[in-house]
């Protein structure tokens, strides 16, 4: 299949439809979640046994690694790229800025799926662990992010009538 | 550019870019953690979510209305290299 404009919704289909372990992370989950947030890439956390699986579901839409699987592993990152930018943390263990490890399994365990549209399922990590990821990199607008997911999860705490 | 006319240089563009996308130290990270959120700053951004959520009550109108913004947004720049980095 060749896609000469991006097409988001197919995108996500293809990687749902890959098999590849993949959480969505960055601000696009945010969007997701409720939170207008602007934002230019699309970032996801991948098993680290599911590169090729997930480069392949990327290729129609012209996105090209900039590491093959194996050095990615190696790096524990990259980049999918053309007119749009995928970028792929590939570890089983992230630190964050702070200390804490943070493993794939885990928040991949843990995750929650949502349907975006029927047979196209995208995978986000808990509140939770979306709040530590965004210390993963830890910049300006990282602790911005975690603020607005804080607000975030104690609304929804408060819904489900917890303290 | 501002609603005055003013633009930035590219240099002070570059210069904020970079600040933005430091990475910060742990103490940094720890102080930020630690500040609370104050009352109208929950309000304003729960505000903006029960806004978002009703007028793009769908994820995919969300990512939509996103990718049309940010398009928006960077057309306005007028710089094709201004992008935001993600993360």
């Amino acid at each position: 299949m060749e896609v000469s404009e991006f097409d988001e919704i197919e995108f996500f289909r293809a990687v749902h439809e890959s098999g590849a372990r993949a959480l969505l992370i960055g601000r696009r989950a945010l969007v997701i979640l409720g939170l207008p947030v602007l934002t230019a890439d699309y970032d996801f956390w991948i098993h680290i046994d599911d590169a090729a699986a997930f480069n392949r579901a990327a290729e129609p839409f012209g996105l090209v690694p900039t590491r093959a699987p194996e050095e990615a592993r190696r790096r524990g990152r990259y980049a999918l790229e053309n007119l749009e930018k995928v970028d792929v943390l590939v570890a089983r263990v992230v630190p964050t800025v702070d200390g804490v490890d943070v493993s794939f399994q885990d928040v991949w365990t843990r995750r929650g799926g949502l349907d975006l549209a029927p047979g196209v399922r995208v995978e986000l990590p808990t509140l939770d662990d979306l709040i530590l990821t965004k210390r993963f990199a830890a910049r300006p607008k990282d602790l911005e992010d975690i603020r607005l997911l804080e607000v975030l999860r104690s609304a929804e705490a408060k819904d489900r009538g917890e303290r | 550019m501002s609603a005055d006319g003013y633009r930035p240089s590219a240099e002070v563009v570059k210069r904020l870019r970079a600040l933005n996308e430091r990475r910060l130290s742990r103490e940094e990270v720890e102080a930020a953690l630690r500040t609370p959120i104050s009352d109208s700053e929950r309000e304003e951004i729960l505000a903006l979510v029960a806004w978002f959520r009703r007028r793009y009550p769908t994820p995919l109108d969300r990512l939509a209305y996103v990718r049309r913004a940010y398009r928006r947004w960077q057309s306005a720049l007028e710089l094709t290299d201004q992008r935001p980095e993600e993360g």
